[in-house]
């Protein structure tokens, strides 16, 4: 990494425009042609003041994660940020408000803990806000200012996001907004900057007009619609209810519907049946709802019916973590439910790819006859990096059943074939006529419990996914860094394959030969890919978000080939240094002990 | 010693790094809080100059590693301004309003520019020359080979004077009642020593009071004197010498000349209060007065002795001994005040 690369951190309480700041902060520096990563920490407690934290990493070159440590942090509540200052990095800046309201006890305020090695900055967002605006309700922008006018980042440009921002309210908010902005990026200016953080223009030609800031779950709800989603069924839950208030806004005006139904159940149902019903129909839940979804899901391997499944995972089981990270629901979603009813799961990797990931899911979906789970995470869903959509949709239009143009004769729905996959037919169509149901079946869909037949439908539902790893258009895995033989080889999936890339390539930096595999395709496992990838590296490693090492797991044993596992569940995405840790550690011998 | 007791030391320059060293040396169980206005962890003033000879980031100025204070366990507190001090209840209250306990306290604040009245209203056309921000405005309004106006001159002044020199930029001492200072020197004696500025290079200007200042197109600033004659300079710096900063010390309950006032063993009136540097009176049985001990290596030994007596020493400073100003062998003045 060359040139600017500053990490952001805005911590406050819910209500001081934590989020906000961070928003108008990434979006002006996305506009203005730098790569953007950012991701929001909001509290649990629906209720009551809790902590907010927004993170933001702009740089010329592509990053891949959010940095362990922050270049600035800027505190809008010294009670919640004082455990996060050591976050700042040496000879990093700490910004705070230094005129409280009230007298404080010994140790409130933020100044008392600033590392020796950080550089202290103190203005007086507050007394500003009031003094500028009437009140003290602007202080997250005169902060966002105060940061603007230190780092010497262009004014205009902040004007123009807040505009946009404050587009739909009246003209006078915008102008308060940026009275206050206005005010913190003169007091920024005018300070004597001690700090080594430095904000180099982007490259000349760094067109940021196209680019968008989204999050995972915007990504998605933008990769659903432009694969022309017709309908949508879902029930809230952290962190996939986003995908589904996007979309209840979005989706009416290009002449869909979606259904907030009374449960999980019902919304996996609904989904198959309008998928029977040849629409293209989705749904979005998190790890508890997907596992109330799994015996519909079972229908629909046996039924052989399109859907498609967003799952944003987060800390498990049960409740569980709810507003923190994990991948702990691989196996649910690529084992989950009775019987063998395997399905295609897909993980992105970051927020293109869930674009990418939703929309291909249709095609996926309708061509294999199945359900396809993308399955993502919190910190994935959450996230926000910066996005240039294509100018084209890229995904195939609905496939049109093949039933379509029939007269006569029965219709084999469930027809053996070369290849497994069975024509289709949607009902209403002429020469269509067929049995659906959950039971075992023949041919014609009718209910058939024999042995034989058990058997072939068994192989059949299973061997028609295989050509899924294969399928044009779509990265299943793919490998980075180094090619051919090397030391250490490093598999990931899911978020976590961002601090994977970071951490390769650091330890590539320190002389380490290693090389990095992101699997995308989690069900079926694309094994011509990955068994070459073991066969050139001494030993690997999967880091992951899971307690029980369930990518690990599932490799090796597809694979037979022993892995080294690298497991957390703090709740918090997978630091890069842990991960150049073990990469460290493993290219010095042999590998330890716990291979898996 | 005591385990639990807070020691807070305010002013993080020599005498106060110095004594928080002492303290947490004879203290390991010590609560230790060292505030500073400063937003830099402790460097010497006395290597700003260092900043013309091509050290231009603080790092490199620091004395010590900043990571030493957590290895000290020392609560460094920056950007910090003490508003007031209450004696009784040994409590600290910062401007942001922030309200700390202490059980021992010593003030190490230093002294801050003097002015004269005259030159008051001209003070946004200055320079000081107190912080490295300071000395970083200065070399930016500084052109390669410009000239720098020297007010009064006292011994910091004359310390910068001998860098701008070497470093190939003209310097013009207006020379005064402060020239010298804290050096208390006869007629003769000044003369003999601006001679010898003169022979370094230093433009001397004697007998003129400057009364005003003027922005000016190129160079930067005009002083203009009594008699209506003007110099030119690129820069104008003060060098009046320097008054104490205790000014959040008023209502602390500590007695106060124009600084507070201590024993040899340079403890207050206040049980709990010691003050250290350029900031204190100490008393003198001999003299019978207080007086100020200026110079760069009084004022760390003081810091250093205080924090012995703050942790059950009985030493005392001395207080008989001047330190000496004269010409070397090579022609150049040279101070005791420059001793570090």
């Amino acid at each position: 990494m060359t040139g600017t690369d500053v990490q952001f951190a805005i911590c406050g309480s819910a209500g001081d425009g934590t989020i906000a700041a961070g928003d108008i902060l990434k979006r002006t520096m996305a506009a203005m042609g730098y790569k953007v990563i950012a991701f929001d920490i909001y509290p649990a407690e629906i209720r009551g003041f809790g902590k907010c934290i927004s993170r933001v990493r702009v740089s010329i070159e592509q990053a891949y994660s959010l940095k362990r440590r922050s270049d600035v942090f800027l505190s809008l509540n010294d009670a919640h940020a004082i455990p996060h200052v050591g976050e700042v990095r040496d000879f990093g800046a700490v910004v705070y408000d230094d005129a409280p309201i009230a007298t404080i006890p010994e140790g409130a305020h933020i100044s008392a803990h600033i590392r020796p090695a950080q550089l202290p900055y103190g203005a007086s967002f507050r007394q500003i806000s009031d003094k500028v605006t009437g009140n003290a309700r602007a202080r997250n922008l005169v902060a966002l200012g105060y940061l603007a006018g230190l780092y010497g980042m262009p004014r205009d440009a902040f004007h123009k996001t807040i505009g946009r921002k404050f587009a739909t309210k009246a003209a006078s908010v915008t102008q308060v907004n940026v009275r206050a902005f206005d005010a913190g990026y003169d007091a920024g200016a005018s300070v004597f900057k001690l700090d080594d953080v430095v904000m180099a223009p982007p490259p000349v030609g760094a067109d940021g007009s196209r680019a968008q800031m989204m999050t995972g779950n915007g990504a998605t709800v933008r990769g659903l619609l432009d694969a022309d989603i017709d309908c949508f069924f879902g029930y809230p839950i952290t962190p996939a209810t986003s995908i589904m208030e996007r979309l209840a806004t979005d989706l009416p005006k290009r002449g869909g519907r979606m259904l907030q139904t009374e449960d999980e159940i019902s919304a996996i149902a609904a989904t198959i049946g309008a998928g029977y019903a040849g629409a293209r129909a989705a749904t979005a839940t998190s790890g508890p709802g997907l596992a109330l979804m799994t015996e519909m899901m079972g229908l629909g391997v046996i039924a052989e019916v399109p859907s498609v499944t967003i799952v944003s995972q987060r800390g498990g089981p049960s409740t569980g973590l709810p507003t923190k990270t994990e991948q702990s629901d691989l196996n649910l979603a690529v084992y989950g439910g009775s019987g063998d009813a395997q399905r295609i799961v897909l993980a992105p990797t970051n927020v293109e790819g869930c674009y990418r990931c939703a929309g291909i899911a249709f095609e996926l979906a309708e061509k294999f006859q199945t359900p396809v789970i993308v399955l993502i995470d919190l910190y994935l869903s959450n996230r926000y990096e910066t996005v240039i959509p294509p100018e084209v949709k890229p995904f195939a239009p609905k496939a049109i059943p093949d039933a379509a143009g029939r007269s006569s004769g029965p219709f084999k729905r469930f027809a053996f074939t070369d290849d497994g996959l069975s024509p289709r037919a949607i009902p209403g169509q002429n020469g269509g006529v067929h049995t659906i149901t959950g039971l075992e079946h023949n041919e014609l869909g009718r209910p058939a419990d024999q042995a034989d037949n058990h058997q072939r439908m068994s192989r059949k539902r299973h061997d028609k996914l295989l050509a899924a790893t294969r399928h044009p258009g779509l990265t299943v895995a793919k490998r980075f860094g180094r090619t051919g033989k090397v030391d250490v080889g490093i598999l990931g999936w899911g978020s976590t394959f961002g601090e994977i890339l970071e951490a390769m390539y650091a330890a590539e930096r320190e002389g380490i030969s290693c090389s990095a595999m992101k699997v995308v395709m989690l069900s079926p496992l694309p094994v011509h890919l990955i068994e070459p990838f073991f066969d050139d590296c001494r030993i690997v490693l999967v880091p992951e978000l899971n307690h029980e090492g369930q990518l690990a797991h599932l490799v090796s044993g597809t694979l037979g080939r022993p892995v080294v596992r690298l497991d957390r569940v703090t709740g918090a995405p997978m630091e890069v240094d842990t991960i150049l840790a073990e990469i460290r550690r493993l290219a010095l011998g042999p590998a330890a002990g716990n291979a898996a | 010693m005591s385990a639990g007791l807070h020691y807070v030391v305010i002013g993080a320059g020599s005498a106060g790094h110095g004594a928080v060293t002492t303290l947490r040396a004879r203290d390991p169980a010590a609560r230790i809080t060292l505030v500073t206005m400063s937003r830099l962890p402790f460097y010497n003033r006395f290597d700003l100059p260092r900043y013309f000879r091509g050290t231009t980031d603080w790092r490199n100025l620091l004395a010590v590693a900043p990571q030493i204070y957590d290895e000290l366990a020392i609560t460094l507190r920056r950007n910090s301004r003490v508003d007031e001090i209450d004696g009784r209840a040994r409590t600290l209250t910062f401007s942001h309003k922030e309200v700390v306990g202490y059980d021992k306290l010593l003030v190490c604040t230093g002294g801050g520019g003097h002015l004269p009245e005259v030159l008051v209203e001209y003070k946004s056309l200055m320079h000081g020359f107190a912080t490295f921000e300071d000395a970083t405005r200065v070399a930016r309004a500084l052109p390669a080979k410009g000239r720098v106006i020297l007010l009064g001159g006292d011994m910091i002044g004359l310390d910068l004077a001998r860098t701008l020199i070497d470093t190939g930029h003209r310097v013009t001492l207006v020379a005064g009642e402060f020239t010298f200072w804290p050096h208390r020197i006869d007629a003769a004696k000044r003369a003999e020593l601006l001679a010898a500025l003169s022979r370094a290079g230093v433009d001397v200007v004697t007998g003129r009071t400057p009364v005003a200042i003027e922005a000016a197109a190129k160079p930067a600033r005009r002083v203009i004197f009594e008699d209506d004659s003007a110099i030119a300079g690129d820069v104008v710096m003060p060098f009046f010498g320097s008054m104490p900063l205790v000014d959040f010390m008023l209502g602390a309950g500590v007695d106060m000349e124009r600084g507070i006032l201590v024993d040899p063993r340079l403890k207050s009136s206040n049980e709990s209060i010691w003050a250290a540097g350029d900031v204190c009176q100490i008393w003198s049985d001999e003299l019978k007065e207080y007086r100020f001990l200026h110079g760069w290596k009084n004022v760390r030994l003081m810091g250093e002795l205080a924090a012995r007596n703050m942790t059950g020493a009985a030493e005392e400073f001395d207080v008989t001994a001047d330190f000496a100003i004269g010409i070397d062998a090579s022609g150049h003045v040279q101070s005791d005040f420059w001793e570090q």
